[in-house]
C-alpha cells in the first residue's frame, strides 16, 4: 500500500540530488483564459514535496496497521492517495488558477476524510464545519486571486513575483491581498477561523497526522510564503500576518490547557504552530525565511509522530483522555520511546531539530524589528509547547500507574511503531547534523525571501539570546506542566469565551440559516401560480427600471418608417390578440387568443428579415397550443366543477399596477433600444465569414452549429437533463392520479 | 373517449410520416436556407403532439424511436462525438471538418457539422417531445 508514495519519495530525493532546482514544465490548458498547466518547482515547493511524499509514505504504512481489518479501509487509502496527488499538484503549480483548483480538491478530500465515520453525528458535523469554513475561505481566495491576476495581468506566479514592483502602489492590491489572506487563514486554521481544525480530529489518526498537521493545513501558509517574496514590504501584509499569526498562536496555546483529550491537545498545539508560521512569514528579513522553512520541517518531524502515538494509545489502551493514561511505559515501551524522542524535539531541547527551528525563530526576531509583545508571545507559545510535550511524553508514559482499567493495554503492531520512531529519530538526526538538511532549507528560504544568503545569516548569529530564550521557555514550560491540572481548573471556570467566541457565532449562524430559509420559503413559495407570476413580473420591472435609470438614457423618438401591409397586419393581429385576452375568462379560449399574439409576432419576424425566428415561433406556438389545450381539456374532464367554475371578473389593483408598470417599462426599453444607432459589427462579421469559414449561407444556423457550437452542445444537454429531472415529477403526478 | 375521430385518424396515419419527412428536409436544408436542427426538431415535436392529439400520447410515445430519454441522450452524444475528430487533428474541440466524396460526375460534401445538427435535432425531439407527451400521458391515463 505504501509502495507508491514510497517510490515517489525515493524518486524525488534522487531528482533533488541530481538535478538542480528550479524544475519547469508547462502545458497549455485553457489558452483562451491564459491558464496554463504550468509547473515550477523551486526550494519551497521541493520542501513541501519532500514532506508530502515522505510523511505520506509513513502515513500509508501506519494506516495499514491502524485500519487493518476495518471494512472501509480501502476508502481511506483511496482518498489519501487522491489527497496526496492534489497536494502535490497544489505545491508544484505555477498558475494561480491551477493552484486554486488543487486547493479546493484538498478541501473536498479533507471533508470526505473527516466525515469518514459518517454514522456518527459529531463526525458529520465536524466534516461539515471543515468544508464550510475552508469552502467559504476558498471563495474569498478565488476572488482575491482573480483580482490579483487582473492587477498583475498574469496568473503565473513567477511572472507575478517578477512584475510585483510595478504594481505595488495599485490601490486594488490591498483588497486582493486581504481576500487571499482570508482564504489562507481559513485553510491554515488562523484566528478567528481556527475552530474547525480541532473538531476535524474526528478523522482517523493517520488522516489527522497527514492532513491536519503535516500538509494540508500548511497549504495556506505555503501560499502566503509564496507571495511573500513580492509583498513583504507592504505594511498591510506584514502587520496582518504578524498580528493574525500571533493572536492565533497565543489563543491556541492557551486552549491546549482546556483539553483533556490528547489528540485535541495536539490539534490546538498544531494551531499554535500554524500561528507562529504565519507570524514568521510576516516578519521581514532573511532570518525569518530560514526560520519558516526550518519550522515547517521540525513541526512535521515531531507532530506527526505524536499523532501516531495518540493513535497507538487509542488502539492499545482504548482511550485518549490524559486523565486515564498514566504509566503507559509498562505496557507500550516502544510507543513510549517514540513519544519521548518526538517530545524532545517539540520542547526544543538542544541537539534536536526542534532546537534548530527555535533557534532560527529567536534569531529572526532579533534581526527583524518586532514589537516586544510579539516576542513575549512567541516565548509564551514555545513554553506551552514544552508543557504539551511533557504531557505527551512524561505524564502519559512515566506517571504513576494508578488508573483502574478493565482491559490490559497492549503495545501496537510494528507497522504502527516504525513510522513514529523513524520520524522522531530523524528529528534527532537533523538536530545533531543540521548540515544534512541545510541545502533544502536554504533553497526553500531563498524562494520565500529572494537573495537569501545562508552565510550572512550564520555570520550574524549570536548564541546568547538563543540560550536565554531556550532556558526561559523550558523553565516556563515545566512550570505549566507541573501546574497543568490547577491551570485547567482555573481556566475551566472562566470559559465564558465559548459563548461569544467565533465557534459560537458559527453555530448561531448555522442554526439561524434554516429558520431564515423557512421563513423566506413561507413568504415566497406559497404555491399560488398567479402570485408567482405577479412577483416575477414585479421583480423584472423593478430591475429594468433600475437599469434604465442607472444608464441615464437619452430619449428620442425613432423615426417613423412607412409601414408595409404585412407588418401592419401582423401588428393588428398582436394588438387584437392582446386586447381580446382581457375579455375572455375561459381558459381554452384564452389560450387560443393568446396564440394570436404569438402568430402575429411570427408574421412580423417573417417580414422583417428573420425567417428562422419566424419559423421557430410558428412551430413553438403550435406545439404549445396543442399541448396545453390537450392538458386543459383533460383537466376539465378531471374536475369540471373547479376548472369550469365561472371566474368572477373583478379588479385586482396590485396586478393592475404591476401590469401597467411592466408594460410601460418594456415600451420605454424598446424606445430606448431603437433610438440607438444599430451596431452592425457582429452582423458584418458573420455575413462575411460564414461562407469561407463554415461553408454555409444560413448565418443563424451556422452560429448555432458551428461558430457557437459549444453553447449549443450545452443547451441540448440542458434540455436532456431537464427531461430527466421532469420524469420523476411526472411519474409522481401519474401515480397520484391512479 | 367513446367516439373516435375516424377521419382524423386516417388522415393522421399519412400526415405523421409526411411531417417527419418534412422535418428531416428542413434539417438538411438548414445549412444554406432557413431551417436546421432546432427548428426541424420542433417540427418533429409538432408531428408527435399532433399524433398524440388524434390517437393517444402513449401511442405517440411508442413511435418515438428509442424512447424519449434515449433519443435525447443519443442526440447529445452525437453532437459530442461530432467534435472529437477535430481533437485528433489537433484543432480545438468542435471545429467542424469537411470532406467531399465524389462519385465520378456527382460530388457530395460531407461534414461533421451534419452530425452535430442531427444531434441537435434528435435531442430536441427527444427532450421536448418526450416532456410534452409524458405530461399529457400523466393526466390522460386516468380518464
Amino acid at each position: 500500500m505504501a509502495s507508491i508514495p514510497g517510490l515517489l519519495f525515493a524518486l524525488l530525493l534522487c531528482a533533488l540530488f541530481f538535478s538542480p532546482l528550479p524544475w519547469k514544465f508547462s502545458l497549455p490548458w485553457v489558452p483562451s483564459l491564459a491558464i496554463d498547466f504550468a509547473v515550477y518547482v523551486d526550494g519551497l515547493s521541493a520542501q513541501f514535496l519532500v514532506l508530502i511524499t515522505g510523511i505520506g509514505t509513513l502515513v500509508f504504512v501506519y494506516g495499514a496497521g491502524y485500519l487493518s481489518g476495518h471494512p472501509k479501509s480501502n476508502r481511506v487509502f483511496t482518498l489519501l492517495a487522491l489527497f496526496m496527488a492534489a497536494m502535490i499538484g497544489a505545491v508544484v503549480s505555477d498558475n494561480l488558477m491551477v493552484l486554486f483548483v488543487f486547493w479546493e480538491l484538498t478541501s473536498i478530500l479533507s471533508f470526505l476524510l473527516v466525515g469518514f465515520d459518517h454514522e456518527r453525528e459529531s463526525s458529520r458535523k465536524s466534516a461539515q464545519q471543515a468544508i464550510m469554513i475552508t469552502g467559504v475561505g476558498g471563495l474569498f481566495l478565488l476572488a482575491g486571486l482573480i483580482l490579483l491576476g487582473q492587477i498583475a495581468e498574469t496568473y503565473s506566479i513567477q511572472l507575478l513575483l517578477e512584475r510585483a514592483p510595478l504594481f505595488l502602489s495599485d490601490r486594488r492590491l490591498n483588497t486582493a491581498l486581504g481576500l487571499i489572506m482570508v482564504g489562507a487563514f481559513t485553510k491554515s486554521a488562523q484566528f478567528p477561523f481556527h475552530f474547525w481544525l480541532p473538531n476535524a480530529m474526528a478523522a482517523p489518526t493517520p488522516v489527522s497526522a497527514y492532513l491536519h498537521s503535516a500538509t494540508m493545513v500548511k497549504l495556506g501558509i505555503y501560499l502566503l510564503a509564496r507571495l511573500d517574496a513580492a509583498f513583504s514590504d507592504l505594511l498591510f501584509w506584514e502587520y496582518t500576518l504578524i498580528g493574525g499569526g500571533t493572536i492565533t498562536a497565543v489563543f491556541a496555546a492557551l486552549q491546549t490547557v482546556y483539553e483533556r483529550d490528547l489528540k485535541r491537545i495536539l490539534a490546538w498545539s498544531t494551531v499554535a504552530t500554524l500561528g507562529t508560521l504565519v507570524m514568521l512569514v510576516g516578519l521581514p528579513g532573511h532570518g525569518a525565511a530560514l526560520a519558516t522553512s526550518a519550522l515547517f520541517f521540525a513541526h512535521a518531524l515531531y507532530k506527526a509522530p505524536l499523532f501516531f502515538v495518540a493513535g497507538n494509545l487509542d488502539h492499545g489502551a482504548g482511550t485518549r483522555e490524559i486523565d486515564n493514561l498514566t504509566g503507559m511505559r509498562h505496557y507500550m515501551p516502544w510507543t513510549a520511546a517514540a513519544a519521548m524522542l518526538a517530545a524532545l524535539s517539540m520542547a526544543g531541547l538542544p541537539l534536536t531539530f526542534g532546537f534548530v527551528a527555535k533557534d532560527a525563530i529567536t534569531f529572526a526576531k532579533t534581526q527583524a524589528d518586532v514589537l516586544h509583545l510579539v516576542s513575549y508571545a512567541t516565548v509564551f507559545v514555545s513554553g506551552l509547547s514544552v508543557a504539551v510535550a511533557a504531557i505527551a511524553a512524561i505524564h502519559i508514559f512515566w506517571g504513576k500507574d494508578t488508573v483502574p482499567r478493565k482491559a490490559h493495554p497492549h503495545e501496537a503492531k510494528a507497522s504502527m511503531l516504525m513510522p513514529p520512531l523513524v520520524l522522531a529519530s530523524l528529528g534527532l538526526l537533523f538536530g545533531f547534523f543540521p548540515t544534512l538538511i541545510d541545502p533544502l532549507l536554504g533553497a526553500s528560504a531563498r524562494s520565500i525571501s529572494p537573495g537569501f544568503d545562508a552565510s550572512k545569516v550564520n555570520a550574524a548569529y549570536d548564541i546568547m539570546p538563543v540560550l536565554e530564550v531556550t532556558l526561559g521557555t523550558i523553565s516556563f514550560g515545566i512550570l505549566v506542566y507541573l501546574r497543568w491540572d490547577w491551570l485547567h481548573a482555573v481556566l475551566d471556570r472562566i470559559r465564558h469565551f465559548e459563548t461569544i467566541g467565533p465557534e459560537a457565532c458559527y453555530r448561531r449562524v448555522l442554526d439561524a440559516l434554516p429558520r431564515l430559509a423557512a421563513r423566506q420559503t413561507r413568504l415566497l413559495q406559497h404555491g399560488l401560480l398567479p402570485r408567482y407570476l405577479l412577483s416575477m413580473v414585479a421583480v423584472v420591472t423593478i430591475l429594468t427600471i433600475i437599469m434604465l435609470i442607472g444608464d441615464s438614457p437619452v430619449w428620442n423618438w425613432p423615426e417613423v418608417k412607412t409601414l408595409t401591409i404585412p407588418v401592419l397586419g401582423a401588428s393588428t393581429l398582436i394588438v387584437v390578440g392582446g386586447l381580446a385576452t382581457l375579455y375572455v375568462y375561459d381558459h381554452l379560449v384564452l389560450l387560443l387568443v393568446s396564440g394570436l399574439v404569438g402568430y402575429g409576432s411570427a408574421i412580423l419576424f417573417l417580414f422583417t428579415g428573420a425567417p428562422d425566428l419566424a419559423f421557430t415561433q410558428f412551430v413553438v406556438e403550435t406545439v404549445f397550443v396543442v399541448v396545453v389545450a390537450t392538458v386543459l381539456v383533460r383537466l376539465r374532464r378531471l374536475s369540471p366543477e373547479k376548472i369550469n367554475a365561472p371566474k368572477e371578473p373583478r379588479l385586482r389593483p396590485l396586478s393592475l399596477a404591476v401590469a401597467i408598470a411592466f408594460g410601460t417599462t418594456l415600451a420605454m426599453l424598446v424606445l430606448l433600444v431603437s433610438a440607438l444607432p444599430f451596431d452592425s459589427m457582429l452582423t458584418d462579421f458573420y455575413a462575411e465569414k460564414s461562407l469561407p469559414m463554415a461553408h454555409g449561407r444560413n448565418v443563424v444556423n451556422l452560429i448555432l452549429v458551428d461558430f457557437r457550437a459549444l453553447d449549443t452542445l450545452g443547451e441540448i444537454s440542458v434540455l436532456m437533463f431537464a427531461l430527466l429531472a421532469a420524469l420523476p415529477l411526472l411519474k409522481l403526478v401519474k401515480d397520484k392520479h391512479r | 373517449m367513446t367516439s373516435r375521430p375516424l377521419i382524423a385518424e386516417v388522415f393522421m396515419r399519412w400526415l405523421y410520416p409526411v411531417l417527419l419527412m418534412l422535418s428531416f428536409w428542413v434539417l438538411m436544408r438548414g445549412h444554406n436556407a432557413p431551417g436546421g436542427g432546432f427548428i426541424a426538431g420542433l417540427l418533429a415535436v409538432a408531428a408527435s403532439s399532433a399524433y398524440a392529439l388524434v390517437f393517444s400520447s402513449s401511442e405517440a410515445l411508442r413511435r418515438l424511436p428509442l424512447g424519449p430519454v434515449r433519443l435525447a441522450g443519443c442526440g447529445v452524444l452525437l453532437s459530442l462525438i461530432s467534435g472529437l475528430p477535430a481533437i485528433l487533428q489537433n484543432l480545438p474541440f468542435l471545429t467542424h471538418l469537411w470532406v467531399t466524396l465524389s462519385f465520378g460526375f456527382f460530388q457530395m460534401p460531407l461534414s461533421t457539422v451534419m452530425l452535430f445538427d442531427l444531434g441537435v435535432y434528435l435531442s430536441v425531439w427527444g427532450a421536448i417531445g418526450g416532456y410534452c407527451l409524458i405530461l399529457v400521458q400523466a393526466i390522460e391515463e386516468e380518464v
